[in-house]
């Protein structure tokens, strides 16, 4: 990019994606960085154009994030993520009536799961229930579908998924939990239908992702803005709660492993 | 791990109660502190360390059949919890005495009550009313909780069966009296009303108060029209001079400046007409009403001067901007003609008690001594509020003929 904006890529999933941004473009004007934003329908879509240098950098998904790191063989340069985005996990919810006591049992049932790009309703607790010797082959996918190439952003497969567990569809299901907590958190989950009948091991989620040639300054300079956002500061929260996160982190990279034996394992890189 | 706080949730699940215990739990430490969570649910082994690390608490495990957690720091309310008040009779004066007005208050608090506790990061309200000496005198409390009891029934306290017949010109002077005040007392409503919403909750009894008194002036204007229509009269003139002086007063900005001319000058003045009213009414419910509005606004005048001297005892530079103020105001207004010609030809009339002419020299005379004993209660006012003899002579005396 010749002139001095970072362009950030974002992934308008949700029509708040532009409030989000337009917010966050506002503090970044107040702490002296200009940067502005293209929005994409899909993430396919995003990591193509930032492979070709189109945008600076892109507010990825896990999966985003990984087929970037392959596609640049590790060059790209991971800049930051959410709090949220640390040691996330899935879970596998059961219907109490199932009978459902151990991951074994699952075979035969009827497993809901969420969209096929969504990490944490799909990919990651496939894998990790294979890894605990259950043949998911064996149980009979209910799967929703929706809003693919948006990497279950949406959340909206998740939520049918729940709603399949609550109204008898399905014996179990699959979903963050993320959305299992704030769920339940909310009300909106029976404890007397549905439970938890395991966890999997952590995994990490978004990380912004810069091109491999990206100017080091404006890299620099996205960093110290963003990590200026702050909870307590209400026009930073009002953008904080929108885009589901408490604190920006600094980025790390040890999460993501199981996410590529996953993709490795599906075939779906 | 010694645990700061203690729970016993039972088998309750994470989405089926528990967190209606655990909330209130963690709302109670500082963050760093430790919430133990004794629970017998196998669900709440998956689901509490996934709703700590989305809520930022740190979940530390689970030992001898108790959930360990650590209270986050992000979004603990700010200040000290609230514990054992015991108030022993009720009243406004009570409350502020137990929790004490802020000096100076912070707008990112919004409507919280005094006393609260904040959580941080919430939106920033309008209020600009945030200085302590500048809003709420000492006393402020203690004149709500008077005038929450003095509170009275324009239907029921007026003996509204003595006003009779009076002769047609006595009764007429009547309506224009009561054409003169409701207009004034509309003022009175309109003027307080606009600061109300710019106080900061903190000094609240300052806005309770000022709630009564738009209540109090609400029922003057109701009284005072009523009066008008209750013996074969209807509504007089309003007085382009009435118009102007009016308009002057709501176009006040800074609270204290609205509260010194309003209430200490111009409530200060109603008081002498109120008295003059009272005196000179020619049946018993005209007197009552004039003697239950004075008493109202002898609150008001209270409020009025208490505001002002508090203001003036801790700024100094007040007066020359009071001053000011009045002088503005003059000079917006210049009073060429005197009193509204038809409240004074009104006020003639009610004191003469008749249109014979020797009655009416009479009442003239009352009016004029009227017009003295406004000008020497104001000095008396202004006195009291700690301004010089010259200060207090020349701001009576530049005063709107309008009286408000
Ligand atoms: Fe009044
Ligand atoms: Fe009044």
């Amino acid at each position: 990019m010749s002139d001095d904006t970072i362009l950030l890529g974002a992934v308008a999933y949700d029509p708040k994606v532009v409030t989000i941004w337009e917010g966050i473009r506002d503090h970044f004007r107040a702490e002296g960085v200009k940067m502005d934003f293209a929005l994409f329908s899909n993430y396919e879509r995003q990591v193509e154009t930032l492979l070709r240098g189109h945008i600076d950098l892109a507010w990825n998904t896990p999966l985003a994030h990984v087929r970037v790191q392959k596609r640049t063989e590790g060059r790209s340069i991971s800049l930051g993520m959410r709090d949220t985005d640390r040691d996330f996990k899935a879970k596998v919810v059961v219907r109490k009536d199932a009978g459902i006591r151990a991951l074994k049992d699952l075979e035969g049932k009827v497993l809901a799961v969420g969209s096929r790009d969504s990490t944490q309703a799909r990919i990651l607790p496939l894998h990790f229930l294979a890894k605990e010797g259950v043949d998911v082959a064996k149980a009979k996918l209910l799967a929703f579908d929706t809003d693919l190439g948006k990497h279950g952003d949406t959340g909206t497969s998740e939520l049918d998924v729940l709603k399949a567990l609550h109204d008898g569809r399905a014996q179990a299901g699959t979903v963050g939990d993320l959305i299992w907590t704030l769920e339940q958190a909310a009300g909106r989950v029976d404890p007397n239908k549905v439970e938890v009948l395991y966890t999997t091991p952590g995994f990490d989620h978004c990380m912004f992702d810069a091109h491999p040639a990206a100017d080091r300054g404006k890299c620099a300079a996205f960093q110290k803005a963003l990590f200026a956002m702050k909870w307590e500061v209400p026009e930073h929260r009002k953008l904080l709660e929108l885009e589901g996160l408490k604190e920006w982190m600094q980025p790390r990279e040890e999460g993501y492993a199981s996410l590529r034996a996953a993709l490795t394992e599906q075939a779906y890189w | 791990m010694i645990a700061t706080l203690a729970i016993e949730a039972g088998d309750l699940p994470l989405g089926g109660g528990l967190l209606a215990l655990v909330r209130p739990a963690l709302l109670l430490l500082e963050p760093g502190g430790i919430l133990a969570v004794r629970s017998s649910a196998a669900s709440v082994v998956q689901d509490l360390p996934s709703w700590c690390r989305v809520e930022r608490h740190r979940y530390l495990g689970y030992e001898d059949g108790r959930h360990l957690i650590e209270r986050g720091s992000l979004g603990a309310p700010r200040g000290a919890r609230e514990w054992g008040y015991r108030l022993k009779k009720p009243s406004a004066a009570e409350v502020v005495r137990a929790v004490p007005m802020p000096d100076t208050a912070n707008a990112d608090t919004g409507f919280a009550p005094r006393g609260a506790r904040v959580e941080p990061g919430g939106p920033r309200y309008p209020f600009d009313l945030l200085e302590r000496d500048r809003v709420a005198p000492p006393e402020v409390a203690q004149l709500y909780d008077q005038a929450v009891a003095a509170q009275w029934d324009v239907g029921r306290d007026i003996p509204w069966d003595t006003v009779g017949e009076h002769d047609p010109a006595i009764e007429s002077a009547v309506c224009q009296v009561m054409t003169f005040l409701a207009e004034n007392e509309l003022s009175a409503l309109y003027v307080p009303s606009r600061f109300i919403a710019r106080i900061h909750p903190a000094y609240v009894e300052t806005a309770m108060f000022l709630s009564t008194q738009l209540a109090d002036e609400a029922r003057h204007i109701d009284v005072f029209l009523r009066r008008a229509r209750v013996a074969g009269g209807g509504l007089g003139v309003s007085s382009v001079t009435t118009s102007r002086s009016l308009l002057s007063l709501l176009e006040y900005e800074d609270f204290t400046e609205a509260a010194f001319v309003l209430s200490v000058l111009g409530e200060g003045t109603f008081l002498d007409l109120l008295r003059f009213v009272e005196e000179h009414a020619p049946d018993p419910a005209t007197a009552e009403i004039a003697r239950r509005t004075r008493n109202d606004e002898s609150r008001h005048v209270h409020f009025g001067l208490a505001h002002v001297r508090h203001a003036l005892s801790t700024d100094p530079t007040l007066f020359g901007r009071l001053e000011a103020a009045v002088r503005r105001r003059a000079a917006t207004l210049h009073d060429v003609g005197g009193v509204p010609t038809p409240l004074q030809d009104s006020l003639t009339l009610l004191a003469a008690g008749s249109t014979e002419p020797r009655a009416v020299a009479r009442g003239h005379e009352a009016f004029r001594a009227l017009l003295e004993a406004m000008h020497a209660a104001r000095i008396k006012r202004l006195d009291r509020a700690g301004f010089t003899a010259e200060q207090a002579e020349l701001m009576s005396t530049l005063h709107t003929a309008n009286f408000m």
